[in-house]
């Protein structure tokens, strides 16, 4: 009989071979993606009379795939290249008022207003990028650059009464502007349609996501974010790839901005633009791992269900900020890669103490886990 | 999280113009075409009187940017604590809060000390977006605990303060308190910094840590005064506004971002800038408040904002931002 430690370890082992191959990161996302289609099914069945996932409600379930896909999003600028940007919101926003405004004040198609949201908030990082990174903002003055174009929005949206002013817009029923409820109108009489239209959207970000990071234009990301001026010295055109990053990542979060715009049904400047939707939308990425393409979507299950949970269901307004707060403080203290990390992390521990797994690791790569 | 309580100090003060016989209400002056010249000096002295408000709030900012070249998101959260526990004391003992607001500064001198030991300290090498979560995290923390504890109600000192006229120009009592608190409290830091051995200290932190370090400073013990000290400004600029402002829990959000421009705007880690952009933001949200519908003064401070950080990121007053 071999002790239960020796035998998790050797898990431990294959699991850190496994991750080596090329072949690692796809399969898991496979394995991801195909308990999320499941998972609103699964979440109610009792195992030995125990439900454990039955608190989660379709709505959490909702909210955490919307937080899921602006965190991939947001990981493609601030994960990848290193930009790190404090005002999302602001492209979030942009994708919701762009959904909102062509149902309510035009009457056509959300998909048009989500597609126009999403390309204005492309110009929109677009011009951010420009202004910023031609006067070389980085670090702190970047990421407070970002946050008062954010700001900016906000307060802009609530003085103009034209779209909505302070009080925003209430959601106008199907019939305005489409035949009937279903997927032309962007509305359903219940959530089901509704997570799965959110899954695509995070399956589509997530391929997107994982095709840059393996492709050239990722290679150059990563480089610009490791060493900017070497990257610059070897070629890379250092200024267009920051652009081409920022534009892809702000039109990619305005999809989850439209989605929220025909999910809720009132949507005001104070709720899309708000200073803590920038928070919400790099906290996932933060927690699972910055610059993986798993990373984000782990990290918007650990966090967001919680925060959701206490903020639906326990009657104490506040307690799920606090939670975030606590998460924040302690990822970034103890563990600032990230729970994906942990695997390799306890594997190198094991190492380090027993000498069990001899194996040195030579050929680590350089980049991170995906 | 409700960044936009319209406070009451501007309603308040129109609302005593209008009792005095001098104008109108907010609407019909704005379509008044020439400035009514005791309009335009009610709100210069209304402009100064924030100003340096704004200047003793971005007084700790700035400080702490400047020494530890970390921006503190949770600046707005300790001035909300400090207002916290000197309404509290003043509830539970009767007594004026004017007199609890040494020990609000003493706690947040502790808070800010204890925060910077286990929060900053152990990044201090890290990447800079890693300082500014965490300090993020502590804002959320200290903000929603108060709003689990107190509730999120607004909330106001139990001071009976009237108003003073000086030529012509009304000046809120309290809001004279509190400016000559932050007149006091920037002249003492500023004679702190100049004069003491600690002061030299920070200053030369400031300048070159590795310097500072070969000539004997502990940067590690400077690093968590200057904190202490930024924290304890926040709380006497905290504990000083509910001295002519209601409060509540997340008042501190708008004042934190406006304090950023006003750093970013004089230059981050300069004094005199701090105080330079206090008035000069001051100034915008007074006439603009009076002059523009809604909120549209915010739009015109974060423009002010961004154009400063795009031409000017090193600030009016400020060092090299590429450091």
């Amino acid at each position: 009989m071999i002790p239960v430690s020796e035998r998790l370890e050797a898990a431990l082992a294959q699991y850190g071979e496994f991750r080596k191959q090329w072949y690692a990161t796809p399969l898991l996302l496979t394995i991801i993606f195909v308990v999320l289609a499941l998972l609103p099914f699964i979440r109610g069945l009792a195992f030995l009379g125990i439900a454990p996932l039955a608190w989660l409600s379709l709505n959490m379930l909702i909210v955490t795939l919307v937080w899921a896909s602006t965190a991939q999003a947001w990981n493609i600028m601030s994960g990848y290249t290193g930009q790190f940007s404090f005002g999302h919101a602001a492209f979030f926003g942009l994708g919701a008022y762009g959904t909102i405004i062509a149902v309510s004040e035009f009457a056509i198609s959300p998909w048009i207003g989500m597609a126009i949201g999403s390309i204005v908030a492309g110009i929109f990082g677009f011009f951010i990028g420009v202004v910023s990174f031609r006067y070389r903002l980085k670090g702190h003055y970047f990421a407070l650059a970002t946050l008062a174009f954010a700001e900016l929005l906000r307060f802009l949206f609530n003085n103009i009464d034209a779209i909505g002013g302070a009080s925003g817009y209430i959601r106008p029923l199907p019939f305005e502007y489409a035949d009937d409820y279903g997927l032309a109108a962007f509305q359903f009489t219940s959530d089901l349609p509704y997570y799965y239209i959110i899954l695509t959207f995070l399956l589509v970000i997530t391929v997107f996501s994982f095709i840059i990071k393996r492709s050239k234009l990722g290679l150059y990301f990563f480089a610009i974010r490791e060493e900017e001026r070497a990257a610059a010295a070897i070629g890379i055109p250092t200024y267009r790839y920051k652009l081409i990053g920022v534009t892809i990542s702000a039109g990619l979060t305005a999809w989850a901005g439209a989605f929220w715009a025909m999910y809720f049904e009132t949507i005001r400047p104070e709720t899309v633009f708000d200073i803590l939707v920038n928070v919400e939308i790099l906290l996932p990425a933060i927690v699972g791992g910055i610059g993986t393409v798993i990373g984000p979507i782990v990290g918007s299950f650990i966090v967001t269900p919680i925060a959701e949970f206490a903020r639906q269901s326990v009657d104490l307004h506040g307690l799920n900020n606090i939670i975030y707060g606590l998460i924040l403080v302690a990822i970034v203290l103890y563990s600032p890669k990230g729970v994906v990390s942990w695997p390799s992390r306890i594997i190198k521990l094991l190492r380090e103490r027993t000498g069990i797994l001899g194996r040195s690791p030579s050929n680590q790569r350089a980049t991170d886990d995906d | 999280m409700h960044l936009l309580s319209l406070p009451t100090w501007m309603g308040g003060a129109t609302g005593e113009l209008t009792v005095a016989g001098q104008i109108s209400p907010l609407g019909a002056v704005a379509q008044v075409s020439l400035p009514n010249p005791g309009i335009v000096l009610q709100l210069i002295v209304f402009g100064l009187l924030l100003g340096a408000i704004y200047g003793l709030v971005a007084l700790g900012l700035t400080m702490i940017f400047g020494v530890m070249d970390v921006i503190n998101f949770a600046h707005g959260a300790f001035m909300v604590v400090a207002m916290y526990v000197v309404w509290a004391l003043s509830g539970a003992t009767g007594l004026s809060p004017l007199l609890f607001i040494p020990i609000g500064v003493m706690v947040l001198f502790v808070l800010g000390i204890i925060v910077h030991l286990v929060t900053i300290k152990p990044i201090m090498e890290a990447p800079q977006e890693n300082q500014l979560i965490v300090t993020f995290g502590v804002l959320l923390i200290l903000v929603s605990s108060i709003e689990l504890y107190f509730s999120p109600d607004p909330q106001n000192y139990d001071l009976d303060l009237g108003s003073v006229a000086v030529g012509g120009a009304f000046i809120p009592e309290g809001q004279l308190i509190a400016m000559v608190i932050a007149v006091v409290a920037v002249v003492g830091t500023w004679l702190f910094l100049k004069k003491t051995m600690v002061g030299r200290a920070i200053r030369g932190t400031a300048d070159n840590r590795d310097g500072a370090q070969y000539v004997g400073i502990n940067v590690e013990r400077i690093d968590y005064l200057t904190f202490g000290i930024g924290a304890a400004l926040a709380g006497l600029a905290g504990a000083a506004i509910p001295l002519f402002l209601t409060f509540d829990p997340f008042i501190g959000d708008e004042w934190l971002i406006n304090a950023f421009v006003v750093v970013v705007l004089g230059g981050l880690g300069s004094f005199p800038g701090a105080l330079l952009g206090g008035m000069i933001i001051g100034f915008v949200e007074v006439f603009g408040r009076f002059y523009l519908p809604g909120s549209f003064y915010q739009v015109v401070i974060f423009g002010i904002f961004i154009l400063v950080l795009l031409i000017l990121p090193q600030g009016l007053l400020g060092g090299d931002p590429s450091e």
